[in-house]
C-alpha cells in the first residue's frame, strides 16, 4: 500500500516527460541513436597510445580511490563510535520514548551531533567537497582522494553505527555485566559481533569508490570517471568502449580482490568444501594474507601518488602527497572563510513579510483556509507560495525523490527476477537439495543462464549510474526518464549481487526439507520468504543511496534539486546554494532517521 | 588520563592559533617571487587539447621568468575560480563571467594580464540541427516565434560560460522578451562548447549556443550538420588573469610573454589553437560591466 502510494506520489509530484517513448518521431530518433551507439560500440579504440592513456588513468583512479577509502575506513570507524547509540550512549536499561530524545544526556547529545556530522559528510556531493578542498590544499589527485574520503566517511560511519546499534543488547550483556566501561563493551562485546557485516560493507564501499571516482578529475587529478564523462558527452563511442572495458576490468579485479580478502578473513567451517583439519599456521595464515594484501594495496597507492609515475597524460610526475602538508598551516584553514556564505542560507523571509517591507506572498488572498476542499484553492496557494524562494527549494526535492522511488522499485523487481538465474544454489548446485542428477545439456543451459545473469549484473553495477545517465540522456534527452532508467539499471546490478548472496547463504538443508519438485517454486516459496527481510534492508539502503544519486544526476542534466544547487554554487551565489544544500541535508537526515527507527539492519540472526 | 588528553587538545589549539598569526604576517609581505607558478583554465575544450596548448603557454612563461610553471587542468569552472581566489593557482585563463566572478571574490587582488585581440569583440553563434532547415535570421525574436509550439530543445554550454550561456541568454531575453525556458521544451547545459556542437549536430538537441573559436576550430563535416542560424552582437570575453600579489614586475614579465607570443613559432602555434592573431593589453575595467550585470541579479535561469 505504502509503496503504491509512494509510486503514485512520485509520478504526480514531479514533471515526467514521456514524449521520448510516446511520440513516434522522437521514439524513432531515440532508437536510431541507440543503434548508432550499438554499432560504434562494437569497435573500441584499441590504438596503442590510447591504451597507454587508459592504463595511466586506471592506475590513477585505483590509487586515489584506495587512499580515499582507506582514510574513510579509519575516520568512519571513529565517527561511527560516536554516532552509535549502543557504543556512545549505552542505555540498555532505559525504555520507552525517552530513548529517542536527543538532549537527555551529554552522551546522547554527542551522539546526535556525530550523526549530524556524518549526514552532512554524506549529503554534500563529493564535487563540492573537492572545490572546498581546492581552497585548502590546491589542485591535484590528492584533493580528489580527500573529497572522496570525506564522502565515504559519511557513508561508512552511517553503516557501521547502524550495524553496531542493531546488535541485540542481550548478546553482549555478559561483557557489560562485568562492569567495564563503554569502550571495553564496544571492543570486546559489540564490535566482534558485527565484524562480519562491517567487513563486507567496507569491501563493497571500496568497490563503489573505485568506480565512482569521477570527482578526482574535476579538480585536476585525471582518472577514468572524468574521461568517460567527457567522451560520452562527445559521443566518441569507440573511446567510450575502451574506457568502459578498463572500468569494468578494474571493477572485476576489485570484485575478485574483495572476494579474496573476504575468503581469507572469514573461513566458514560449515561449508562442505571447508578443510577442517589444519594446523595453527594453516588457521592463521589466511588472516595474515588478507590483511597483508590490504596493506600492500594501500602502501602501493601511497607510493604511487607520492613517488610513482603518476602524472596526467603529457605532464611531469610529481609528489602529489606534498599538498597534505598544507593542512597543518593556518592559511589553508583560513581559506575556508571563502565558503562562509554557504553557512548563511537565504530563507527569503522578506517574501513572507518578516524583516522586510516588501511582502510578496499573500497566501490567503484569493481563497481562505476554510476552502481547502476546492482544488482551485490549492492551485492558487501553490502559485502564491511559489513566490517564496524556500518553497521552490522544497519543491525541487520532488525530482530526486521521484527518481529514487521509481528507480529503486524497478531495480528491486528486476533484481528479484534476475536473482533466480544469478544464484549459484539454483543454477549450479541444485542437485545438493533436489536429489536430481541433471543431464549434461541441462547443466550446460543452467551454466549459460548463470553466466549471462552474472554478466548482466556485473555490467549494470560496474558502470556507475552517472555514466548510465549520460547514455540515456544521449538517447532520450535530459529529464526524469533517462535518470530513472539509469538508477534502475544500476540498482538492479547492485541488488542482484547481494540478493543472490543471501540466497546462496541459506543452508541447503532448509531447501531439502521443503523441496517439492520445481526449482522455481522452491525459489519463490522457500528462498524468497527466508531472504525477504534482508532484501528489504538492502533495498532501503539502495533507496538511500539512490536518493543521493538523484541529487548527483540532477547536476548532470536530470534537473531538480541537484541542478539548482550546482547552478547557484557555480555562480558563487553561496547564500542560495546554502538553502539548497540544507534541503539536500534534510533529505538525507530524514531518510536516515526513518531507517534507524525502522531498525532495518540486523546482525547475527 | 582524560585531563591530560584535554590539555593536549588545548595545547594543539593554542599552537594552531599562534601559527595563524605568524602566517598572516608572512603573507602580508609576499611581494617576493613565488617558487612555482600554477596556471589553470576554465575547461571550455577537451582536456587533451587544453593540456597540450596551455602546457606550451606555461613553458613559455617558465622560459622568460625563470620560475617553474605548470598547467593544471580542472573539469569544473568553479574549481578554477576558487583556486585563483584562494591562492592555490597564480594564473588563470577565464571567460568574462569567471573573470567577473573572480573579481567579485578578490576585488583588487585580481589583475588582468592580457586578452586576445578577438576577446575585445567576441561573438557567439546560435546553431541549429541541419534537419530543421532553418534559414539564417537577423533577430532572436524571430527564432522565438518560429519555435513557438514546436517542442524544440535547446542546449547551452557550461552554466558559468559567457559565450555559450550568459550572453546568448541575455541577447535572447533582450530581443524576444522571453526567457529561453519559456520558449523551448527543454533547456539544458551540456557542459562545454564542443559538446554543444556535437549534440546539435547529431540531433540530440534541436538548437544550441556556443562561442566562435570552438565552432571555427571544428571540422567542415560537423559544421555542415549544425549550421549557424544567428550571430550575436559583439561583447568582451576571455582574459588571462593573475593574482596581484605576484608583484608588478613578475606580472609585467608574464604580460610581455603573452604580448610577444605571435613572434615565435611555438607562440603562433598556440595562437592558431586559440584562433587569435595576437595577445593585446587589457585592463580589469573592461570586464566591470559584467560585474554590474551579475550583481544586478540578472535572470540567469537557475
Amino acid at each position: 500500500m505504502i509503496l503504491v502510494a509512494l509510486a503514485a506520489g512520485a509520478f504526480v509530484a514531479a514533471e515526467w516527460d514521456f514524449s521520448a517513448l510516446v511520440e513516434p518521431e522522437l521514439r524513432a530518433a531515440a532508437l536510431a541513436r541507440m543503434l548508432a551507439w550499438a554499432q560504434t560500440f562494437a569497435f573500441p579504440d584499441l590504438s596503442g597510445e590510447f591504451l597507454r592513456h587508459c592504463w595511466a588513468l586506471t592506475l590513477q583512479t585505483l590509487s586515489a580511490a584506495t587512499l580515499g577509502t582507506a582514510l574513510a575506513v579509519v575516520a568512519g570507524f571513529v565517527l561511527a563510535m560516536g554516532s552509535s547509540r549502543a557504543v556512545c550512549v549505552g542505555e540498555e536499561d532505559a525504555r520507552g520514548w525517552r530513548r529517542n530524545f536527543p538532549l537527555r544526556s551529554p552522551a546522547a547529545a554527542l551522539c546526535s551531533l556525530c550523526r549530524l556530522v556524518q549526514d552532512v559528510l554524506r549529503a554534500v556531493p563529493d564535487f563540492v567537497w573537492a572545490v572546498i578542498l581546492v581552497a585548502m590544499i590546491g589542485l591535484g589527485p590528492l584533493t580528489g582522494a580527500l573529497a572522496l574520503a570525506l564522502n565515504i566517511t559519511g557513508i561508512l560511519a552511517k553503516v557501521y553505527s547502524e550495524l553496531w546499534d542493531s546488535v541485540e543488547e542481550r548478546d553482549y550483556e555478559q561483557v557489560r555485566a562485568l562492569g567495564v566501561g563503554r569502550l571495553n563493551t564496544f571492543f570486546y562485546g559489540i564490535r566482534p559481533l558485527a565484524a562480519r557485516s562491517v567487513q563486507s560493507f567496507t569491501l563493497m564501499r571500496a568497490e563503489c569508490a573505485i568506480r565512482n571516482a569521477a570527482v578526482i578529475g574535476a579538480v585536476g587529478g585525471g582518472g577514468l570517471g572524468a574521461d568517460i564523462w567527457y567522451q560520452i558527452q562527445f559521443g566518441a563511442w569507440g573511446k567510450v568502449t575502451t574506457l568502459m572495458i578498463f572500468t569494468l576490468a578494474l571493477t572485476l579485479t576489485a570484485d575478485l580482490a574483495a572476494n579474496f580478502i573476504r575468503r581469507q578473513l572469514r573461513s566458514d567451517p560449515n561449508h562442505p568444501c571447508a578443510a577442517k583439519l589444519r594446523g595453527t599456521t594453516g588457521k592463521l595464515l589466511p588472516a595474515y594474507l588478507g590483511t597483508g594484501f590490504v596493506l600492500g594495496v594501500v602502501f602501493w597507492s601511497l607510493w604511487f601518488m607520492g613517488w610513482g609515475d603518476n602524472a596526467p597524460p603529457g605532464q611531469q610526475s610529481r609528489n602529489y602527497l606534498q599538498p597534505a602538508l598544507m593542512l597543518v598551516t593556518g592559511e589553508s584553514w583560513r581559506n575556508l572563510a571563502f565558503f562562509e556564505r554557504l553557512l548563511q542560507p537565504d530563507f527569503d523571509l522578506a517574501a513572507l513579510g518578516w524583516g522586510g517591507t516588501h511582502r510578496s506572498v499573500e497566501l490567503f488572498a484569493d481563497y481562505g483556509p476554510l476552502e481547502f476542499w476546492k482544488p482551485a484553492a490549492w492551485v492558487a496557494w501553490d502559485a502564491q507560495l511559489d513566490k517564496w524562494f524556500v518553497w521552490r527549494v522544497i519543491k525541487s526535492a520532488s525530482v530526486p525523490l521521484a527518481l529514487a522511488i521509481v528507480g529503486t522499485l524497478v531495480g528491486v523487481v528486476g533484481a528479484i527476477i534476475l536473482t533466480y538465474a544469478h544464484s549459484l544454489a539454483f543454477q549450479i548446485e541444485p542437485s545438493r537439495f533436489t536429489g536430481e542428477t541433471p543431464h549434461l545439456a541441462v547443466r550446460a543451459v543452467r551454466l549459460v543462464q548463470l553466466v549471462l545473469a552474472r554478466f548482466t549484473g556485473l555490467v549494470s553495477r560496474g558502470v556507475p549510474e552517472v555514466m548510465w545517465a549520460f547514455l540515456f540522456i544521449a538517447f532520450f534527452g535530459p529529464g526524469l526518464l533517462a535518470g530513472t532508467i539509469a538508477i534502475a539499471i544500476h540498482s538492479l546490478g547492485v541488488l542482484v549481487r547481494v540478493f543472490s548472496e543471501t540466497v546462496d547463504n541459506i543452508p541447503y538443508r532448509r531447501f531439502e526439507q521443503s523441496f517439492a519438485g520445481s526449482r522455481l517454486n522452491c525459489f519463490g516459496y522457500v528462498a524468497a520468504p527466508i531472504c525477504w527481510r534482508d532484501w528489504m534492508t538492502y533495498s532501503f539502503f539502495q533507496f538511500e543511496s539512490n536518493l543521493r544519486a538523484g541529487v548527483v544526476l540532477g547536476i548532470v542534466g536530470v534537473g531538480g534539486l541537484g541542478f539548482f544547487f550546482t547552478f547557484n554554487f557555480e555562480w558563487f551565489r553561496f547564500e542560495k546554494a546554502g538553502t539548497y544544500l540544507l534541503m539536500i541535508i534534510a533529505l538525507t537526515v530524514v531518510t536516515d532517521r526513518i531507517s534507524r527507527l525502522l531498525k532495518l539492519s540486523r546482525v547475527g540472526s | 588520563m582524560k585531563k591530560s588528553v584535554f590539555l593536549l587538545l588545548v595545547a594543539c589549539f593554542i599552537f594552531a592559533g599562534c601559527q595563524k598569526k605568524e602566517d598572516s604576517a608572512e603573507s602580508a609581505a609576499t611581494d617576493r617571487r613565488p617558487a612555482k607558478l600554477i596556471l589553470t583554465a576554465i575547461p571550455d575544450d577537451n582536456a587533451e587539447n587544453m593540456r597540450e596548448y596551455f602546457g606550451l603557454i606555461a613553458a613559455q612563461i617558465e622560459q622568460v621568468t625563470g620560475i617553474p610553471c605548470e598547467y593544471v587542468h580542472v573539469d569544473n569552472y568553479a574549481a578554477s575560480v576558487t583556486a585563483l581566489a584562494t591562492g592555490r593557482a597564480h594564473l588563470a585563463w577565464f571567460g568574462a563571467v569567471t573573470t567577473a566572478q573572480a573579481y567579485m571574490q578578490m576585488r583588487d587582488a585580481l589583475e588582468v594580464v592580457a586578452a586576445r585581440d578577438i576577446d575585445k569583440e567576441f561573438i557567439a553563434y546560435f546553431i541549429a540541427n541541419a534537419d530543421l532547415n532553418l534559414e539564417p535570421i537577423d533577430n532572436l525574436a524571430e527564432l522565438a516565434q518560429l519555435a513557438q509550439g514546436q517542442g524544440w530543445t535547446f542546449t547551452f554550454g557550461s552554466k558559468s560560460s559567457t559565450s555559450s550561456h550568459l550572453m546568448p541568454r541575455s541577447f535572447f531575453a533582450e530581443q524576444s522578451g522571453k526567457a529561453p525556458e519559456a520558449v523551448f521544451r527543454t533547456v539544458a547545459f551540456s557542459g562545454s562548447h564542443d559538446v554543444v556542437l556535437q549534440k546539435v549536430a547529431n540531433g540530440e538537441f534541436h538548437l544550441g549556443a556556443l562561442g566562435q573559436p570552438p565552432y571555427d576550430r571544428a571540422g567542415e563535416e560537423i559544421r555542415a550538420r549544425a549550421p549557424i542560424v544567428y550571430t550575436t552582437p559583439k561583447f568582451t570575453n576571455y582574459s588571462l588573469s593573475a593574482r596581484a600579489d605576484l608583484g608588478a614586475d613578475l606580472i609585467g614579465e608574464i604580460r610581455s610573454v603573452l604580448l610577444n607570443l605571435h613572434e615565435t613559432p611555438e607562440g603562433r602555434q598556440i595562437l592558431d589553437y586559440l584562433k587569435a592573431g595576437k595577445f593585446v593589453d587589457a585592463d580589469m575595467s573592461e570586464w566591470l560591466g559584467y560585474v554590474d550585470l551579475i550583481e544586478s541579479g540578472v535572470d540567469i535561469g537557475g
